[in-house]
C-alpha cells in the first residue's frame, strides 16, 4: 500500500515536472538564440510606433545598432535603415562644419544608397529631411 | 586431496575416486554444506530479484524525477543567464577578432564617426578595459557620453512637422543631462585625455560636440561659455525656451 501510495506520488510530480520543463524549455532556446541583443528590448514596432509619430530623432538614435554592424532580422530591416539615413542626416552638418569631407561624402552616398534601395518610403525620407534642416538654428 | 585407496589426486567434491573408484566419504561433510549454501544463495538470489521486480517501477520514476528536476533547473538557469552567455561569446570572439576589429575602429576613427565607433564597440561587446583592447579605454568612455549626447539631441530636435511627441520636456530635460555629462567628463579627465594615444581624436569629438551646439541649439563659443556659466535650471530654461518655441 505504502509503496503504491509513493509510486502514484512520484508520477504526479513527474508529471509537474514535465510540464514546467515544456513551458521553461523554448524561453530557454529563444533566449539563447544569437541574434542581436538590442531586439530585445528595441522592438520594431517600437521603431514604428516613434516613425508614425514622426519622432525622427529617436529612430535615429534608437537604430544606431546599424551602423556597428548589427545583423538586423530582413523583416525590420527597413525601419533601421530608415533611422541610419535620419542620423547620417544629423551628422552631415557636423561633417560638413569639421572639415571632415571624406566623411561627408561617405555619408552622402550612403544616404543615397539607403534612398535607391527603399523608393517606397520616398515620403517618409521627404519628411526626415525636412525634419533635420528644421532642426538646424538659423 | 590424495585418495586413501590409491593415492591419486581427487577434488573434494568428488563423490568417488575417478582413478580407482572408491567412496570419498572423507569429504561428505564438506559436500552437503557445499549443497547447503548452493540453496541458500539461490533463495537469496531468488529473494532479491523479488524485491527488485516489486520495486522498479518506483525506481524508474524516482531516475525519471531526477531527470526533469535537473533539466527544469538547467533550462532556468540558460534563461536566467543568456545575456551573459551571449556577451561573454561575443567578448571572447573580440578578443579572437582583435586585428580585424581594429582595423575596423581605426577606419571608424579616421574617419571622425564616433557614434559608428561606439555602436560597432557596443554590438561587439569589446571589453575596452582589458587585454588587448585596453588602450582604448578613455576614447571608448568619451564615445560613449558623446553618443549619448548625439542621441539625445537627435531626439529632442528632429521631428517631422505633424509629430506627436511623447514627452517633449523629459526629452529637454534628457538632453541637458547627456550634454553635462559630456562637458563635465571631459574637463574632469583633460589630464588623462592629453597623455592618451588618441588624444587627437578626443578632441575631435569635442570640436564635434560644440558644432552640435552651436548648429542644433544655437550656441556659439560664445553661446556655450554663457551656457555653462549659468546654473542647470537656467541651462535646461534655455533649452526649453529654444526648443519649445519652434
Amino acid at each position: 500500500m505504502t509503496k503504491k501510495l509513493i509510486f502514484r506520488i512520484s508520477i504526479a510530480v513527474n508529471i509537474i515536472l514535465a510540464i514546467v520543463f515544456v513551458f521553461t524549455l523554448p524561453k530557454a532556446v529563444e533566449s539563447l538564440n544569437f541574434e542581436y541583443v538590442e531586439q530585445d528590448t528595441i522592438r520594431p514596432d517600437t521603431l514604428r510606433a516613434y516613425l508614425e509619430r514622426e519622432n525622427y530623432g529617436t529612430v535615429a538614435a534608437i537604430s544606431r545598432a546599424i551602423r556597428g554592424g548589427a545583423e538586423i532580422d530582413p523583416r525590420d530591416e527597413d525601419y533601421y535603415r530608415l533611422g541610419e539615413y535620419g542620423e547620417l542626416l544629423f551628422l552631415k552638418e557636423v561633417y560638413d562644419r569639421a572639415g571632415n569631407l571624406e566623411t561627408l561624402k561617405e555619408a552622402e552616398g550612403r544616404m543615397e544608397d539607403i534612398r535607391n534601395r527603399m523608393p517606397e518610403y520616398d515620403a517618409v525620407f521627404d519628411k526626415i529631411d525636412q525634419s533635420a534642416a528644421n532642426a538646424v538654428r538659423k | 586431496m590424495k585418495c586413501v585407496g590409491c593415492g591419486a589426486e581427487i577434488g573434494l567434491t568428488d563423490k568417488v575416486c575417478p582413478h580407482c573408484g572408491r567412496k570419498n566419504t572423507e569429504t561428505a561433510g564438506y559436500r552437503s554444506d557445499m549443497e547447503r549454501l548452493k540453496k541458500d544463495s539461490e533463495k537469496t538470489k531468488k529473494k532479491i530479484g523479488e524485491i527488485l521486480s516489486e520495486n522498479i517501477p518506483i525506481v524508474i520514476s524516482a531516475f525519471c524525477m531526477l531527470l526533469l528536476l535537473i533539466s527544469v533547473l538547467v533550462t532556468i538557469y540558460v534563461s536566467e543567464n543568456a545575456y551573459s552567455f551571449r556577451e561573454n561569446a561575443k567578448r571572447k570572439e573580440s578578443v579572437k577578432q582583435y586585428d580585424e576589429y581594429s582595423a575596423v575602429i581605426r577606419k571608424y576613427l579616421d574617419a571622425g564617426d564616433y557614434t559608428g565607433f561606439a555602436a560597432f564597440k557596443e554590438y561587439h561587446n569589446i571589453a575596452h578595459w582589458e587585454e588587448p583592447y585596453e588602450d582604448l579605454n578613455l576614447i571608448c568612455d568619451m564615445a560613449d557620453y558623446y553618443s549619448s549626447m548625439v542621441s539625445a539631441v537627435e531626439e529632442a530636435t528632429m521631428f517631422g512637422p505633424e509629430a506627436r511627441r511623447y514627452d517633449p520636456e523629459s526629452d529637454i530635460s534628457n538632453c541637458h543631462r547627456a550634454i553635462q555629462r559630456f562637458y563635465d567628463e571631459f574637463d574632469y579627465r583633460l589630464s588623462d585625455i592629453d597623455s592618451d594615444p588618441y588624444r587627437d581624436n578626443i578632441y575631435d569629438m569635442k570640436a564635434k560636440a560644440d558644432i552640435i551646439m552651436e548648429v542644433y541649439l544655437g550656441l556659439d563659443e560664445e553661446g556655450r561659455k554663457s551656457y555653462f556659466s549659468e546654473s542647470s535650471i537656467r541651462q535646461e530654461a534655455y533649452l526649453e525656451e529654444v526648443l519649445m518655441n519652434d
